[in-house]
């Protein structure tokens, strides 16, 4: 009950926030709330590295086709600039005694682009295909995720979609059926594969529904272009529920594939917002000669080394010593300030500092200054039985990237110079690199992992042994337990603190830094949400100012 | 990518040579001396040998070594410079380029030379098999060239390397085998003339085995010819490397080629590090033209149509 | 004649079989596969995955339909990666801005080539010959990784005067720095072969007859030296114009033109199996359809030759 209070409450500061925008005669518009005057053509470009693999709810599944969907459609819930639930097609929600089933009131207002309603149903149907083994959503286990009832069983085929637990009981209201309680579960709502999508549309025209002739959304924004591999783009819908808040009347996405080619097309005027990642090294003389707008903002994202954990590794990866004595002899001041510089932030522990409620744990390592790391280091080296009579060689494993060659590039040359440990390197394309490290073909190979929700757990459950993405191959029953009892727990936080220090005694990866988010950003174009470390962005919430 | 000219041009060569016999070579010594291009460029193409295999005695730096005190604002500190030994200055990760240039000069001909030689041994006598055996098994190979001939053969060589890894044996039988198919062409052609001539009716009439001829009298008969295509593909090759090296496919670090090394300062144009680009692309671009005048000289001064 | 096109298409079908053949075996050879990522997908939701798209078929019947399917239906299949686009889509959409940017390359080479090489051959051995020779061995030997992003640094960062990449339904503006990038060294071989063979036709004996019955040079020149000196030029251009208008990958990359250069190496990279085949196929019909087109016109220019 709260939360809905709380959800309408936010509501009324939106609207009193936004109003309209305030046309004077003979002069361009204002903006409503802050009165800057707007520039008279409303129009934002931005840059992706890649093409999206697919614009449909159903099937969307990476970072920048989700912000596209976002615009194109709109789920029950939206995320405000911090991240936190605002109401969308859904007004509001309650939450049964149990927690266990969520009935989401659906506007009145909200309509498809072509002026039909928007209806419970549609969700209803959204999320039946979503799960469908015939729609082979890669992100049908979001569904399961999402703990609804029925939703493993239904994406395995052994139950019809209808049995899954979502249910129209009337065109406003829409009510789920979980299996456990979530916290997280409003949140969860934000995200792309759960917004609705026009049944009589995708049965009319299939896979072309999606497609500019055909589209029809119930977002901010009409899909009007889409030439694959060079540019999206999308226009105001004066369908949206909220239209009269939106500012920016035009969104075109380009694809460009290079991020130096972004990065000059930027500085040309071409594009307000290039990818996120500028060229590795160029933060610091782009942040000087664009103040405000070379962007650097926390993301909840880790970069390490795993270290191979299993029976089949090295002698001396099995030494824990070893491992710490690698671990040491990273400098990871100079992989932040020097190789990249685009302020990330040294790891000495797993989860990002960003990360909600999460206080990262002071181990010995942090600490300590290099000098003394590295005095370590070879202390323990030599302990171990290692040294120029006894050298170890190994090799770091790491997928096509210039920024992933540059660290390992740095790494390699810290262990040889500070160690006097051989390092070759080994880099794969991608599908090559994926098939290695997941088969444990490796001495030690990078890893990026990027927090699925805003906890801790999403980061930690990494070092479970029965994790699916533990490449490592690390198994100790301590952490495993702990990781199981913090489900339990009200406050996790302290077994938290525990598995964090027992992976930086045991290294079975090596924490190097925590990434940001990096890009231009034209100071022009006002509104982008640097508060949500997961960058949920919508463009109905920026405006571009007149210089 | 692949000039199938270079063929076309070269078949008067072999005629040439054909007719005239022995003496042809010491013609063709004294055409090539006489022609101040290529002779500049033989010079020019011996200085970069000498610097891509003896360039490293020169300097105190190792190609891998990572000077992390200059790294740390290599726009400033990692210029050229005499003083600190560091002369083509830092590439971007902070090593010393001109140790790095030396090495991938050294590679980037490696991979030419290499590769080049696989396509020649290979063409020479796939060429000359099937134009001695003539008939039915003639046209079989040459269908097969054909065939072959219609392949994308540049996007087989990013399947085969995305596929098998990438290895400098990979590297060198990948460019290899995109251009032997000319050379079987050109051989095969040539191989059908000298196949009846004396010396070779006269082998055959003593009881020498088909191998052995092949080997023996008509390979020997093709030299020249494949001189000349073998000069001119080495550049050809080299400019392939660099796309391989360009789409990440390339010589695995820390090693480098030229091809790499140009990728890795193209993509720091602009930034004010313009060595970076700078002397690797002058190094290879004077490689090329010194491998292309020789190529062109040698031709010339195997054909004597052409002045 | 009509046998002779008869016989090259019978050649052709097994050529494009043999295609998809090695094509297969490689993508299944290669390790990874079109739906594996950094995290990997939950079994139950990879297994509904790949019987949407047939992988769960033995390869022998994967190819069969796929075949089939191409053969019949003229179906070349959906993306695995670009989930909501067909492979026809894809090849549609890319197929025309390639051809486009790859036509108008075509023509810039030709004509700027066969102008250098003419001019450089008629004034042999003067300093505008070297410098035609030397300006086309710098334009071949130059990367266009090299080139693409310095053109879009003078001519849009600094100049300001052409957009910096983009399509936008092929514009005048959008098409000047690809086609520069791309037609240069292509421009720089039609040169350099132009010359050559230029030269042995202004050498011959028929074109000393025409000098001493006293003809004018440019008469001559135009009359009769550039038809048979275009022969050699010929054969080069058919292969050219292929790779020409199927596309570059650095040009598709650095310009964002969306050409299907860029998606055949990302589906490589990707182990997009269809898109790979698709653009694979249409690769080698097109070498062979342009390979038959050089051959007529070969017949055409030299009556000589007969099939």
């Amino acid at each position: 009950m709260t939360l809905k209070n709380t959800l309408k409450a936010t509501t009324a500061a939106a609207l009193v926030l936004l109003g309209t925008a305030v046309y004077a005669e003979g002069h361009g518009a204002t903006h409503p709330v802050t009165g800057e005057p707007l520039a008279a053509e409303q129009v934002f470009t931005y840059s992706t590295i890649d093409e999206i693999p697919s614009i449909d709810p159903g099937l969307v599944e990476d970072v920048e086709g989700s912000a596209v969907v976002r615009d194109l459609f709109e789920g029950l819930l939206n995320q405000d600039p911090d991240g936190n639930p605002v109401p969308g097609v859904a007004t509001g929600y309650e939450v049964s005694e149990d927690k266990m089933t969520y009935t989401f009131t659906l506007r009145d207002n909200a309509v498809w682009s072509d002026g039909t309603p928007v209806t419970a149903g549609d969700f209803v149907y959204a999320w039946q295909r979503a799960a469908n083994p015939e729609t082979a959503s890669p992100y049908s286990w979001y569904i399961e995720l999402m703990s609804i009832e029925n939703a493993a069983a239904v994406i395995a085929g052994e139950k019809p979609v209808t049995e899954l637990g979502v249910k129209a009981i009337d065109d406003k209201t829409l009510e789920v059926r979980i299996t456990q309680p979530l916290p997280y579960f409003p949140q969860m709502v934000t995200h792309g594969t759960t917004f609705p999508v026009p049944q009589h549309v995708v049965e009319e025209f299939g896979n072309d529904w999606v497609t500019p002739e055909h589209f029809v959304g119930n977002g901010a924004y009409v899909l009007t272009e889409r030439v694959l591999q060079e540019r999206l783009v999308r226009e105001k819908s004066p369908t949206y529920w909220d239209a009269d808040n939106v500012l920016i009347d035009k969104v075109v996405m380009l694809i460009i594939n290079d991020s130096t080619q972004a990065l000059t097309r930027w500085q040309a005027g071409e594009i307000d917002k290039t990818a996120q990642g500028l060229p590795p090294g160029q933060y610091p003389s782009l942040v000087q000669e664009y103040p405000n707008e070379a962007i650097a903002v926390p993301s909840l994202c880790s970069y390490y080394y795993n270290m191979n954990m299993r029976d089949t590794a090295p002698e001396w990866a099995k030494d824990v010593r070893v491992r710490q004595a690698l671990s040491l002899a990273i400098d990871r001041d100079i992989i932040v300030e020097d190789v990249l510089a685009a302020g990330q932030f040294p790891a000495y522990t797993f989860t990002p500092g960003a990360t909600a409620g999460f206080e990262v744990p002071m181990v010995e390592a942090a600490g300590m200054t290099q000098d003394e790391r590295n005095e370590k280091a070879k202390a323990l080296l030599a302990e171990a039985g290692y040294g120029s009579d006894n050298p170890i060689s190994l090799e770091i494993l790491y997928n096509t990237s210039e920024s992933h060659k540059s660290v390992a590039i740095a790494v390699s040359q810290m262990w040889k110079q500070t160690l006097g440990v051989e390092t070759t390197l080994a880099n794969m394309e991608w599908q090559t690199f994926l098939e290695e490290r997941g088969n444990g073909n490796f001495d030690v190979s990078r890893a990026g992992w990027c927090g699925d929700y805003n906890e801790a757990s999403t980061f930690l459950d990494l070092m479970n042994s029965s994790s699916g993405y533990n490449d490592a191959g690390y198994n100790n029953p301590e952490v495993d337990a702990l990781l199981a009892e913090s489900k339990t727990l009200a406050d996790p936080s302290a077994n938290y603190t525990k598995v964090e220090e027992i992976i930086a005694a045991d290294v079975p990866i090596i924490p190097i830094y925590h990434y940001t988010e990096n890009f231009m950003l034209n100071d022009a174009i006002k509104g982008w949400p640097f508060e949500n470390v997961q960058q949920t962005w919508y463009s109905r919430e920026l405006y571009k100012v007149a210089e | 990518m692949f000039s199938r000219t270079t063929a076309d041009q070269l078949a008067g060569v072999a005629n040439a040579q054909a007719v005239k016999g022995r003496s042809l070579w010491q013609d063709a010594f004294r055409r090539f001396i006489r022609n101040r291009a290529a002779l500049i460029s033989l010079v020019l193409l011996g200085f970069v040998l000498v610097f891509a295999f003896f360039g490293q005695y020169l300097s105190p730096h190792e190609p891998d070594f990572v000077d992390f005190s200059l790294r740390r604002d290599i726009k400033n500190l990692g210029a050229p410079s005499i003083e600190n030994a560091h002369f083509f200055g830092l590439e971007q990760e902070g090593r010393d380029l001109y140790t790095r240039v030396v090495q991938g000069t050294r590679i980037s001909i490696l991979v030419g030379v290499i590769g080049s030689l696989v396509a020649v041994v290979v063409g020479t006598l796939y060429g000359a098999f099937a134009g001695y055996m003539g008939g039915r098994i003639d046209s079989v190979m040459m269908r097969i060239v054909d065939i072959l001939i219609a392949i994308p053969f540049m996007f087989v060589i990013i399947l085969l390397l995305v596929v098998f890894g990438r290895s400098m044996v990979m590297l060198f039988v990948g460019v290899g085998l995109i251009s032997w198919l000319d050379m079987a062409r050109i051989a095969r052609g040539q191989t059908l003339t000298i196949k009846n001539k004396e010396f070779v009716e006269a082998a055959v009439a003593t009881g020498v085995k088909p191998f052995t001829v092949i080997l023996r009298h008509i390979v020997p008969n093709l030299a020249g010819i494949v001189i000349v295509y073998a000069t001119l593909l080495i550049p050809q090759l080299i400019i392939t490397e660099s796309f391989i090296s360009f789409l990440g496919l390339g010589i695995q670090e820390p090693m480098t080629s030229l091809g790499a090394l140009i990728s890795a300062g193209a993509s720091q144009l602009g930034f004010g590090t313009p060595w970076m680009i700078g002397f690797p692309l002058f190094f290879f671009l004077i490689t090329l033209y010194a491998f292309f005048f020789v190529g062109d000289g040698l031709r010339d001064a195997l054909d004597p149509k052409d002045r | 004649m009509l046998s002779f096109i008869a016989r090259r298409f019978a050649v052709a079908i097994p050529t494009i079989l043999i295609l998809i053949v090695v094509s297969f075996v490689l993508m299944f050879a290669a390790p990874g596969g079109p739906f594996n990522a950094e995290r990997p997908l939950p079994p139950q939701v990879l297994a509904n995955i790949e019987a949407k798209y047939g992988l769960d078929q033995p390869y022998w019947k994967q190819i069969f339909d796929y075949v089939w399917n191409v053969v019949v239906h003229f179906d070349f299949g959906p993306s695995f990666k670009y989930k909501d686009r067909s492979v026809n889509d894809i090849i549609a959409q890319g197929f025309p801005v390639t051809l486009t940017y790859g036509f108008w390359s075509f023509v810039v080479a030709v004509i700027v080539g066969v102008t250098l090489g003419v001019v450089a051959a008629i004034r042999h051995n003067t300093w505008l010959d070297y410098l035609a020779v030397g300006i086309s061995i710098g334009a071949q030997s130059l990367p266009n990784f090299v080139m693409a992003p310095m053109l879009v640094i003078v001519f849009t960062l600094w100049l300001g005067w052409l957009p910096g990449g983009g399509w936008n339904g092929g514009q005048l503006q959008y098409l000047v720095l690809p086609v520069i990038a791309l037609s240069t060294s292509y421009m720089a071989s039609i040169a350099r072969i132009t010359r050559s063979s230029m030269l042995e036709v202004l050498n011959s004996g028929f074109i000393r007859t025409a000098r001493a019955k006293g003809l004018s040079d440019g008469r001559i020149i135009l009359r009769h030296a550039l038809k048979p000196a275009m022969l050699p030029v010929l054969s080069y251009l058919g292969p050219a114009f292929v790779l020409m208008v199927t596309g570059s990958v650095i040009v598709d990359s650095y310009f964002s033109t969306g050409g299907i250069g860029v998606y055949f190496v990302n589906a490589a990279f990707n182990r997009d199996y269809s898109v790979m085949m698709g653009i694979t196929i249409l690769m080698g019909a097109l070498t062979i359809l342009f390979n038959l087109i050089v051959d007529l016109l070969y017949a055409w220019i030299d009556p000589k030759i007969r099939y």
